[in-house]
């Protein structure tokens, strides 16, 4: 028999905090669809563009960044039974100094502002310390690490090292510091961001949500525990390899061989998880899947476009090759699976929250609401299908982008703008339920967070 | 008494909405087996701010069994812990 002792609510953040990362996202996914809207196909003729990396960085740090950091706060004390430590401190400096710097960089970007990059780098680089510093001490102390705290450790890792990269490469390019061989540090950069950071993250995370919340059986156990660690080696490997200590023709080849293995390894996780959830046991209709589906096979798409890409240099060299590996992996393969992780994570949040309050003033007379009734399954799916067609015209927009990078740029802005008002309506729903329970407490501010 | 509960099959947060309503029925001497296919972390605070007490087992095939009754309701308990 267990005597398993109680998770402490007290551990756990505020609710606001979660949720400031979480409706921030959309803002910056819909900023990055007006910035297409307005500069049409010129975003996609290189990727080296300052507009383009202004966009990418939108996404990433705007959009992808906000959710996973805002995601890692609340679970930490929930999957690592280990608080973050002043998470109400932490949270809100990482989401202030997250939300200027990126408004900083795109600004830099865009104007090529040396002072606005400095400043860009400042705040991000300390938003990023404080995140990592506090994140890690909660993933360090943690007494019995699963095999996704593992993974989430690796993750962290792989935040810093892109982080110092960026910071190095933007100083480079803004011409604050001396880098040699900038092209390079710069593929590092989306190399440990992706395959590392994103990737880890999304591969340790799935370990635990994919079974819980879509009931599915557990990942293998090889794959939960060595799959990360392996993934990790080998951008290790392909970095040292890349890092040009030894001279031959071999290493740029072992090189190849390191990332395929890497790529090799995703594929592996994506068909792992769509065989997982083929053999769920209630097979009901929910928009989670749709997006993790889609998620995974873009992951699975991608790994075979960059196969190809290396293995016939035609493709591999075409002007929209990496152009359209950006936008497979960004908006088909982590905005997907982020995207559909918002519907479940947001109203179980609000759920829970207020399901604790009620519980802590036994008041039992105030209807609580359903996890389903946050948000409305018909409107979730129609943001799906818009988000789908938005990145069908994406995907032809880097081979055409005079016809159809407008339209998928309006795609992507009402997909979006569709995602904060779903997400809007189930905090509206969480705040009015609150105040039905709020005045039956002595002393308390309407409207004030619960700390669950 | 004992009453049942299966949650197995079900996905968040029904076990916990489920489970949280059946409480409520529980009477003295009455306790509940609730069958999960995980260890419900996020349950416990709940039962605790409620006023019930609990106990879980691990069973052979890997589901979880927890045993909730209502405090102070020691014939509910000593029920529970014999089963």
């Amino acid at each position: 028999m267990l005597n398993t002792t109680s998770l402490s609510l007290d551990q756990a953040p505020p609710i606001s905090i979660p949720f400031r990362f979480f409706l921030t996202a959309p803002l910056f996914a819909i900023a990055a669809g007006l910035q297409l809207l307005m500069f049409g196909g010129e975003l996609f003729v290189s990727r080296w563009l300052p507009l383009t990396l202004g966009l990418t960085h939108l996404m990433t740090l705007g959009v992808l960044g906000m959710v996973m950091c805002g995601a890692m706060l609340q679970m930490l004390p929930v999957i690592a039974g280990s608080p973050v430590p002043r998470v109400v401190l932490v949270g809100t400096l990482t989401h202030v100094l997250l939300l200027l710097g990126t408004v900083l960089l795109e600004t830099a970007l865009v104007t090529g502002s040396a002072p606005a990059t400095l400043a860009a780098v400042i705040s991000l680089g300390v938003g990023f310390a404080v995140f990592i510093a506090a994140t890690g001490v909660a993933l360090w102390r943690t007494a019995a690490p699963s095999t996704t705290i593992n993974g989430m450790k690796l993750a962290v890792i792989a935040l810093a090292a892109t982080v110092l990269m960026g910071i190095a490469a933007a100083l480079g390019y803004s011409g604050a510091g001396r880098i040699e061989q900038l092209a390079l540090l710069t593929d590092f950069h989306l190399g440990w961001g992706v395959l590392g950071w994103i990737g880890l993250l999304i591969l340790s995370v799935s370990f635990q949500l994919v079974p819980m919340f879509q009931v599915t059986p557990e990942y293998p156990l090889w794959i939960r525990r060595y799959l990360p660690n392996s993934l990790f080696i080998g951008i290790v490997v392909w970095l040292l390899f890349q890092l040009g200590f030894i001279q031959s023709e071999w290493v740029d080849l072992s090189a190849t061989l390191v990332l395929g293995l890497v790529v090799s390894g995703y594929l592996l996780f994506s068909l792992n998880t769509l065989r997982l959830q083929y053999q769920r046991k209630r097979r009901v209709p929910d928009v989670t899947l749709l997006f993790w589906r889609l998620g995974m096979a873009m992951l699975g798409c991608c790994a075979l476009l960059w196969v190809s890409g290396k293995l016939f240099p035609p493709i591999g060299n075409s002007r929209y090759f990496s152009i359209l590996l950006g936008i497979g992996l960004l908006q088909g393969v982590a905005l997907s699976i982020v995207n559909g992780m918002l519907y479940k994570i947001v109203p179980f949040l609000c759920w829970f929250h207020l399901q604790n309050r009620q519980l802590a003033l036994m008041c039992m007379t105030v209807r609580m609401p359903h996890m389903k009734e946050f948000v409305s399954d018909k409107s979730a799916q129609r943001q799906f299908h818009l988000h789908l067609t938005g990145l069908v015209f994406a995907a032809v927009a880097a081979v055409i982008p005079n016809w159809f990078s407008r339209p998928a740029a309006a795609l992507f802005i009402v997909s979006n703008s569709m995602l904060l008002f779903n997400l809007l309506v189930a905090v509206r729903k969480y705040r009015s339920t609150l105040k039905l329970l709020l005045p039956t407490m002595p002393g308390t501010v309407s409207g004030s967070s619960t700390t669950a | 008494m004992e009453h049942r509960l299966d949650v197995s099959e079900l996905e968040p947060c029904e076990p916990l909405e489920r489970t949280l309503a059946a409480i409520t029925l529980l009477e003295t001497g009455d306790y509940l087996r609730v069958l999960h296919r995980r260890e419900p972390h996020l349950l416990y605070p709940l039962l605790e701010k409620g006023g019930f007490v609990w106990s879980t087992r691990v069973g052979r095939t890997g589901q979880f069994e927890i045993l909730i009754w209502r405090q102070d309701d020691q014939s509910a308990e000593s029920a529970a812990l014999g089963s």
